[in-house]
């Protein structure tokens, strides 16, 4: 009983509730600052994206970082946690508080999530860029000029790609297994799909088996193990959905001395991915270069926004696209250390089209 | 009237030998309950070496079994001692992501410079414990059901470990704590080793010890065993405590084995450990069980996995076929006359 008393005794407080609607009222004041110091003020950078706990975002908010950085301008992150009413009320709630007077470069939790995110952008007059995730009838277009672009990455092609790499390593011939992601998962099955494709253009290749690793390292530890005692040395290649499966596999392979006897391939390029294409332990990884991603968006944006192109004007091709993704092998890998993982890359952030790849198709 | 004095005499014989065969019958279920987890566990082996006999393969039972299931093994002994006290520890994943952290972070690495060797498991070990001991403290102490004090604690650990990871993954670069995954003695891998090590112990500390014996009072009566003068408060919080100190030696394999930490180095731990407890035959309501069922629940789920695979079982069913045997596991298992109302 004492306890709740002092709860209502806190939420009544005289002081703190004076104290409580003087900030609320020097909010109201404040939110209308923005308005009148618009045009010469630059907009605030927000990015939202699913979280920071997985190192594809991590690096997504250092690259967003380091444009802001670079422009000077103040940039904040804003996290889902897989939770799309937050991630949504989080956007609306920083429309409101800059008065429209933002850039946003979001990765929405969710496919239907896009919608209602792309209306409150355009109503407020803010310039949105979204990847992966869309409905497939809402275009950017249709959002003339507010929402600038809509990106995705070619999962197909991106499978076949490290499929293609596989078998190459393992000489063209022999048996090989496969890691999939979250079996519903479009990524997953956009991959997994060009896995087979490349699979049919190579007769002498054998896929011994395909299981999911719900993209989980550890999971793919324990199938791989298991793997090993039903198939033995009729293995010759993993394949794996992305990297952090792809160094479960490797480690389970480590543990039974086999690593850099069997290659093994990824997408993301995480860190351990590239150091592991070093040590010839994998053939090859993909990556989407999250830290471009990261900061390109922000500067579709802020050049949007500062007019300096007008992208109702842009070909269709620059409104929805895949972007073309970087390739790590033991050719490219030494470098890609150097400038990438070494030190922080050097993007060129007004070459905002250089890496459109292909117009998105909807199956 | 010798007709119906015969006939009051048979029903009497009739009656007495029914409750002789029921009282037989009642026998051979307790048994067959105590026994049952044990005989799906051998069914299951059994069906699976029928099907691929390489599943009785020294190698498929040193690396795709035991070795799998040495995690399991750990973190469901801490999990037992709470179960069996009606509690529950929700707060696995959060300490074990902490645990495997900061021995990632402590030895040599791929983030930092240090490389203080073994100090980084130590400290691992007493971090984990002391989250235990927090997590006992919260739901002793401020009366929180376990049940919201351990969640809380998941997202606190979680938590802690996105603030200082910050997403990325620390690789462990030093080849002494790499060597628990790699060393092997008499062909069995160390882990299988240290895992048989923590069953023992927490054997010992289940049969020969005053706690052991307090755990089992409180999980079948708490408000007896309080009038009987068990210390219930200190016995909740030392079997947290307890619970943390086995996840933190769980989360030195963890690192270990996958050669790195991140945030999501436990993904899915939690629900594997908890069914590992129940399909082994110790009752959530609290007060039945013991770690020899956890034993045989963690490999029943670890056989399960591993002959999934072995089988080259469509994943588009695994899950169905993953539920559907834990169902059928507990079924078998469960005292069905002993609880009085399902929850």
């Amino acid at each position: 009983m004492a306890y709740d008393h002092t709860l209502f005794r806190a939420a009544v407080d005289r002081r703190r509730f004076l104290a409580g609607s003087a900030a609320l009222g020097a909010g109201v004041l404040t939110m209308g600052i923005p308005r009148l110091a618009r045009a010469d003020s630059p907009p605030l950078l927000v990015t939202s994206i699913r979280s920071l706990s997985n190192p594809y975002h991590a690096v997504w908010k250092v690259g967003a970082d380091a444009f802001a950085k670079q422009m000077g301008l103040e940039h904040v992150t804003l996290v889902t946690e897989g939770n799309s009413e937050k991630g949504i009320s989080d956007i609306n709630a920083m429309i409101a508080k800059t008065n429209g007077h933002m850039v946003l470069n979001v990765d929405p939790n969710n496919t239907p999530d896009a919608r209602p995110i792309v209306e409150a952008c355009a109503k407020a007059g803010v310039f949105v860029v979204t990847w992966w995730n869309k409905p497939a009838d809402l275009h950017p277009w249709d959002f003339n000029p507010h929402y600038i672009s809509h990106i995705e990455f070619d999962g197909t092609s991106s499978g076949a790609y490290i499929a293609e790499e596989l078998f190459k390593a393992m000489g063209g011939t022999g048996g090989f297994v496969a890691i999939g992601g979250i079996i519903s998962d479009s990524a997953s099955i956009d991959r997994r799909r060009g896995m087979l494709a490349a699979l049919k253009k190579n007769p002498k290749i054998t896929l011994l088996d395909w299981q999911t690793g719900e993209w989980q390292s550890q999971k793919a530890f324990d199938i791989t193990s298991s793997w090993l005692t039903r198939f033995g040395p009729k293995i010759k290649g993993i394949w794996a959905a992305n990297d952090d499966m792809g160094t479960g596999a490797l480690e389970a392979l480590r543990s039974q001395g086999l690593a850099g006897q069997i290659p093994v391939v990824g997408i993301d390029g995480i860190k351990a991915a590239v150091e592991a294409v070093k040590a010839g332990e994998f053939a090859c990884t993909v990556s989407s270069d999250p830290y471009w991603q990261g900061g390109i968006g922000l500067s579709m944006g802020l050049e949007a926004a500062q007019g300096k192109f007008d992208p109702s004007k842009e070909p269709k091709l620059h409104r929805e696209f895949n972007a073309s993704t970087v390739k790590i092998t033991s050719a490219n890998v030494d470098a890609y250390i150097k400038t990438q993982v070494d030190t922080h890359p050097q993007i060129d952030w007004t070459n905002l089209w250089d890496r459109v790849a292909s117009p998105i198709t909807y199956s | 009237m010798d007709a119906r004095v015969s006939v009051v005499e048979t029903t009497k014989e009739i009656a007495g030998t029914e409750a002789r065969a029921s009282a037989r019958s009642s026998f051979l279920k307790k048994r067959l309950g105590r026994f049952a987890p044990l005989l799906v566990l051998g069914a299951l082996c059994l069906l699976l070496g029928l099907l691929n006999p390489s599943f009785f393969s020294l190698r498929n039972l040193i690396w795709g079994v035991a070795n799998q299931a040495a995690i399991p093994l750990i973190l469901s002994m801490g999990a037992t001692f709470i179960i069996i006290m009606g509690s529950i520890d929700l707060s696995i994943e959060g300490v074990l992501c902490v645990g495997a952290m900061i021995v990632a972070l402590l030895c040599t690495n791929d983030a930092n410079s240090h490389h203080f060797g073994w100090w980084g498991p130590l400290l691992a070990l007493l971090a984990c414990t002391a989250l235990g001991l927090l997590n006992g403290l919260v739901h002793v102490g401020l009366r929180i059901p376990s049940f919201m004090a351990t969640l809380g604690l998941w997202f606190v650990g979680l938590g802690i470990g996105t603030v200082i990871l910050g997403g990325t993954a620390v690789r462990v670069l030093d080849p002494h704590i790499r060597g628990i995954a790699f060393t092997r003695i008499l062909d069995v891998p160390m882990a299988v080793w240290i895992a048989i090590a923590a069953f023992l112990l927490a054997l010992l500390i289940e049969r020969c010890t005053r706690f052991g014996r307090y755990v089992f009072a409180i999980g079948g009566g708490e408000d007896i065993a309080k009038l009987s003068g068990v210390p219930v408060a200190r016995t909740r919080i030392l079997a947290f405590t307890l619970a943390g100190f086995f996840t933190g030696i769980a989360s030195l394999l963890a690192s270990a084995q996958l050669g790195q930490a991140n945030t999501t180095i436990a993904d899915g731990r939690l629900f594997m450990t908890i069914t590992a407890v129940v399909v082994g035959g110790t009752a959530l309501t609290g007060g039945y069980g013991s770690v020899v069922n956890s034993l045989v629940g963690t490999l029943t789920v670890v056989v399960l996995a591993n002959g999934m695979v072995l089988l080259g079982i469509s994943p588009y069913v695994h899950e169905t076929v993953q539920g559907l045997m834990i169902i059928a596991a507990v079924a078998l298992s469960v005292r069905r006359g002993a609880q009085l109302v399902i929850k």
